[in-house]
């Protein structure tokens, strides 16, 4: 396998000093105590000089509709874990080691975040007279309106509706975070509430870790949802979300806990 | 009068999103509101994944969608591997009974049964 062209590629200074200094900094992250500044320094060091090699990887995957910022992002978590992984022990050379990582995480972004179909430009355009006709409704009827009321008031058909709806809730994902009418701190605040009924279940064990590891706000919805028996219209009130806006967090955050519990 | 429908598909994850549409098709049909109908799409999601997940390798996961008077029962069958009746002190399950009115699971002669009923919780004008 030595033979395979590991360096990081589009830096042509990559050469025997490099690969050297490599080889120091992992020995040091093997031998040096964790919370050393010395580790700390040496993890960075790696981190920097293997960016290319993201990059790299990240380009490949450049076309096919996702941010490419965002996959570097992504390649940087699995080159990081790769780094924090590696053990020396084992005489592989690093990047061939890293790569596989990187392009994982990359490979699940794209399942996470691109299920996703583009929406065609039709649908695009009915987006916001959907989600207006939603909220005018839910005021006017006090409860969630059908599929069949918001078609009616927008003039469309219900199945349009519901491509709509559909796509809404499979929709990038990423832009959920930072859609302006969060108030993360806020949510995080009102909401004091420890656990109701969580002693029962049976897997608290693994579920609390991934449960802490969501979003606050999303951790908030799901235990609103399943341990306060609010309804999502009760939750988007509560929260000053839109419900729709509650169910893509709640049909996100489900499948990140699923994808969580049964990866062992 | 009732109106039934089967889906039928390979257990495996990537199909799971089959029954989530039509589920979520079914309640427009059976006019439920739209967080009913979140709220179903997650059910049938999650109740389907805990059939896919548990399923004899190569075999089929149906969803059977009956629809009456504005109420909606689902059952999601397949064949067991473990044959164990699903628990009902997990978080799946803790889902599944937040989501919709009620849900019952069942196991006779290998295939498992997760039955959902929602039934539209307030009257809409027609």
């Amino acid at each position: 396998m030595s033979s395979v062209d590991t360096s990081p590629p589009g830096d042509e200074r990559w050469g025997d000093e490099q690969r050297a200094r490599e080889r120091e900094l992992l020995d040091v992250l093997a031998s040096a105590p964790e919370e050393s500044a010395e580790f700390a320094a040496a993890r960075e060091e790696l981190i920097t000089m293997h960016l290319p090699l993201v990059h790299h990887i990240a380009r490949r995957y450049r076309d096919r509709g996702e941010n490419y910022d965002d996959l570097v992002q992504v390649g940087t978590i699995g080159l990081i874990s790769s780094i924090d992984r590696f053990d020396i022990g084992r005489g592989l050379e690093f990047s061939t080691f890293a790569t596989p990582t990187i392009v994982g995480e990359i490979k699940r972004h794209f399942r996470d975040r691109t299920t996703t179909i583009r929406l065609p430009r039709r649908l695009q355009e009915l987006r916001g007279p959907v989600y207006v006709a939603t909220e005018d409704l839910t005021g006017e009827l006090h409860r969630s309106p059908t599929v069949r009321e918001i078609a009616d008031r927008v003039g469309i058909s219900p199945e349009d509706v519901l491509e709509v709806l559909e796509a809404q809730s499979a929709y990038s994902a990423k832009s959920l975070d930072d859609d302006g009418d969060d108030d993360r701190g806020g949510v995080a605040s009102t909401l004091g509430f420890e656990d109701p009924g969580m002693e029962e279940i049976e897997y608290r064990e693994s579920l609390r870790p991934l449960l802490d590891k969501l979003p606050e706000r999303e951790r908030q919805i799901i235990m609103m949802r399943f341990f306060k028996n609010m309804s999502q219209s009760e939750i988007a009130e509560q929260v000053g979300i839109s419900q729709m806006h509650v169910s893509r967090l709640l049909a996100r955050a489900l499948a990140e806990l699923r994808a969580g519990l049964t990866a062992d | 009068m009732t109106n039934a429908v089967t889906v039928s598909f390979p257990a495996q994850t990537q199909y799971v999103s089959l029954a989530r549409t039509m589920a979520a098709a079914m309640a427009v049909r059976a006019d439920l509101p739209i967080d009913q109908l979140e709220d179903l799409r997650l059910a049938v999601d999650e109740a389907a994944a805990q059939v896919v997940l548990d399923a004899v390798p190569g075999s089929d996961v149906q969803c059977v969608f009956i629809e009456s008077h504005g109420s909606l029962r689902i059952e999601v069958r397949g064949t067991t591997a473990s044959g164990v009746v699903p628990a009902t002190n997990t978080f799946s399950w803790t889902v599944l009974t937040a989501l919709v009115d009620n849900v019952t699971a069942s196991v006779n002669a290998g295939e498992v049964c997760l039955t959902l009923h929602v039934k539209r919780h307030e009257p809409v004008d027609a």
